[in-house]
């Protein structure tokens, strides 16, 4: 069922909501991973305004959907969604990097709530999702569901049974350079881990360069799906496409496949100076122009 | 025969690879939560899973960087995983998933892997490094075990403790004594003094505690009454049980099965510069790699070329002595 103009009009605010979010967090530490967390701001507000299935109340909540950010240095883009969701207070947004802040350097399962891995050792996402997928596909073998949840009890997935949770990670395309990935895409395959959706968010530049020269990773799509996955390509940056997609994927829940759904994205996205650059890390005197446009585009 | 403290009751070899593999059985139908992440190196027990809970076996075949981080994430929700391999490649392979994704989180990973630097397969498998790497790891208890009662005992007490867990197997080497009785009272970070002595103290741990008895019966009949402390938890060091030998004797000798340097000899080191001034001698392997040796035969004679065996120790024993004296240092 396609959405309403006024559901993408609502996310795309909200988008734009978490990019204001964003600048504010660059305001007070002057500096972070600016490029790849821009790139995945669409991505993220989709996931956690509109696709999955969370309590605002719990955020430890056993059968809610897991995030698992493997490109963790992007954590500003989930810091920017939690006070909305109200897992963090808003004051956090103005201790990114700050000692004893909940927000940490790298996203931190520990410190963080809301937040499933603690990353930053690039390659190991993957790993952590698919054994999040096998653990629900472990429990639901161990104890099967006795009460089957249909479309009246949540209304937003059109199912004839679902798992009790799914597992969405958000992988850069630079750390697919990691052998680690493949070994996991193996295993997701081997064990029809049909609740994990990967998510590439393919920016295209890593930080000594452009993707294609530093270690070409083409032709992707293919490779993934010859590892036995099935492969979605969107643009990363268009609201529709994305929760289009996003559906698609859980409406194919039970065909015994991992999801990967490439996102084209653009690294930077959203602030011209950052964009302009393909900027991995912004530091001081860069942030500062930044944050001035920011101010200007999203208030 | 020298005179042993409580629980212990020296008894004929007993190899410690069935205790695993009796404990891990008696561990499994405890808590249904436990499941095994195979790297397509086996586990103790896992003929038990095949028969009885396939569904709590996960392979990852040969990709041990990818099997860690499978185990942390099934710790995440809730369950026991245990990983296994020589240690070289469930531990050394992915040894920065292991931080990442299980110890930062002090996820519920059980790892246990055959670790010692003695046995058949030579350098790429019989490992000198093992305590060594893994002793600078935050949030990572360590145990290693001295014969097949202990082992049985460690591996069920480690299973009830929640938090990451290294149990070392120091399979391929000449098998333990049996050292303990079955009622001895087991307990992680806590040293056990085998037998007291008053003229110096060897700190063993795995393996070495068989030399070290062997040892210490060769120096009695010369007249030396030389105490043992098991070291069996390399992490958390009870380091209380250290200090009071070291006043005692003032002459203190580390024997373990793995390199002198950051193994149990320096960790002891720490705590005697520390705490407890006394003179010491670190045998283990010295800065070198291992070779193989045919089992078991040759273990033995590999043994003594990296200098670990009874004969060694009593050597060194004497040599804690002499450096005593030189010290000056006063016995309590």
């Amino acid at each position: 069922m396609a959405h309403s103009p006024e559901v993408i009009a609502e996310l795309e605010d909200k988008a734009n909501l978490v990019r204001r979010n964003i600048v504010r967090i660059f305001e007070s530490s002057k500096q972070g991973h600016a490029g790849g967390t821009m790139s995945s701001v669409d991505i993220v507000t989709a996931l956690y305004f509109h696709h999955l299935k969370l309590d605002k109340n719990n955020c430890d909540w056993p059968e809610r959907d897991r995030v698992i950010l493997s490109k963790a240095h992007a954590a500003e883009a989930i810091y920017a969604v939690l006070p909305e969701i109200g897992y963090v207070s808003r004051d956090m947004l103005d201790k990114y990097y700050a000692f004893r802040s909940q927000f940490q350097g790298h996203a931190d399962r520990w410190c963080t709530p809301g937040i499933d891995y603690s990353g930053g050792s690039l390659g190991q996402g993957l790993s952590f999702a698919a054994g999040m997928a096998k653990a629900e596909k472990i429990h639901t073998a161990i104890h099967p569901p006795t009460v089957q949840v249909t479309t009246a009890n949540y209304p937003k997935l059109i199912l004839k049974y679902n798992p009790a949770y799914r597992v969405f990670c958000i992988v850069g395309d630079g750390e697919l350079n990691e052998g680690q990935n493949w070994e996991a895409m193996m295993f997701a395959a081997k064990y029809k881990l049909d609740n994990l959706v990967c998510i590439v968010d393919y920016n295209k530049f890593q930080l000594d360069g452009p993707v294609e020269m530093i270690m070409p990773i083409e032709p992707l799509a293919d490779k993934f799906k010859s590892f036995g996955w099935d492969v979605r390509e969107i643009n990363g940056h268009s609201m529709r496409e994305i929760i289009d997609t996003l559906d698609l994927v859980n409406n194919l829940y039970g065909d015994g496949k991992p999801k990967c759904i490439i996102a084209h994205t653009v690294k930077g996205h959203g602030i011209p100076v950052w964009e302009s650059v393909h900027l991995h890390y912004s530091r001081l005197e860069g942030t500062t122009i930044a944050v001035k446009e920011g101010r200007e585009i999203y208030g | 025969m020298a005179k042993y403290n409580k629980y212990v009751q020296i008894g004929p070899a007993t190899a410690t690879a069935g205790a695993a593999e009796t404990a891990m059985v008696k561990v499994s139908q405890k808590y249904p939560n436990i499941v095994v992440v195979l790297e397509d190196m086996g586990m103790p027990g896992l003929e038990w899973f095949k028969k009885n809970a396939p569904e709590r076996i996960v392979e990852c075949g040969i990709a041990e960087a990818n099997g860690a981080v499978i185990a942390g994430a099934l710790a995440a929700e809730g369950f026991i995983p245990f990983i296994h391999s020589f240690s070289f490649a469930v531990i050394e392979r992915a040894y920065n998933q292991i931080r990442q994704s299980i110890l930062v989180d002090r996820f519920n990973v059980k790892i246990t892997a055959r670790d010692a630097p003695w046995g058949d397969l030579g350098i790429s498998h019989d490992i000198v490094e093992g305590i060594a790497c893994t002793r600078c790891l935050p949030n990572l208890v360590i145990l290693n075990p001295a014969d097949a009662v202990e082992a049985e005992k460690a591996y069920i007490a480690m299973v009830d403790y929640v938090g990451p867990v290294y149990f070392r197997m120091e399979y391929s080497a000449p098998a333990p004594y049996k050292i303990f009785t079955e009622d001895y009272p087991f307990e992680i970070g806590k040293a056990y003094a085998i037998k007291d002595g008053k003229d110096a103290t060897i700190i063993a741990t795995g393996y070495l505690v068989t030399e070290a008895i062997k040892a210490v019966e060769i120096l009695e009949k010369e007249g030396l009454d030389v105490g043992i402390l098991n070291i069996s938890t390399i992490k958390p060091l009870d380091e209380e049980a250290i200090i009071k030998v070291a006043e005692q004797t003032r002459a203190i000798v580390t024997a373990e099965g793995g390199t002198i340097i950051g193994g149990l000899g320096d960790a002891v080191a720490s705590v005697l510069s520390e705490s407890a001034p006394a003179a010491l001698v670190k045998v283990g392997v010295e800065d070198e790699f291992s070779q193989s040796a045919r089992l078991t035969a040759e273990v033995d004679e590999l043994k003594d070329f990296f200098g670990l065996g009874a004969k060694d120790l009593v050597i060194s024993v004497k040599e804690a002595i002499a450096k005593r004296e030189q010290f000056k240092l006063v016995r309590k």
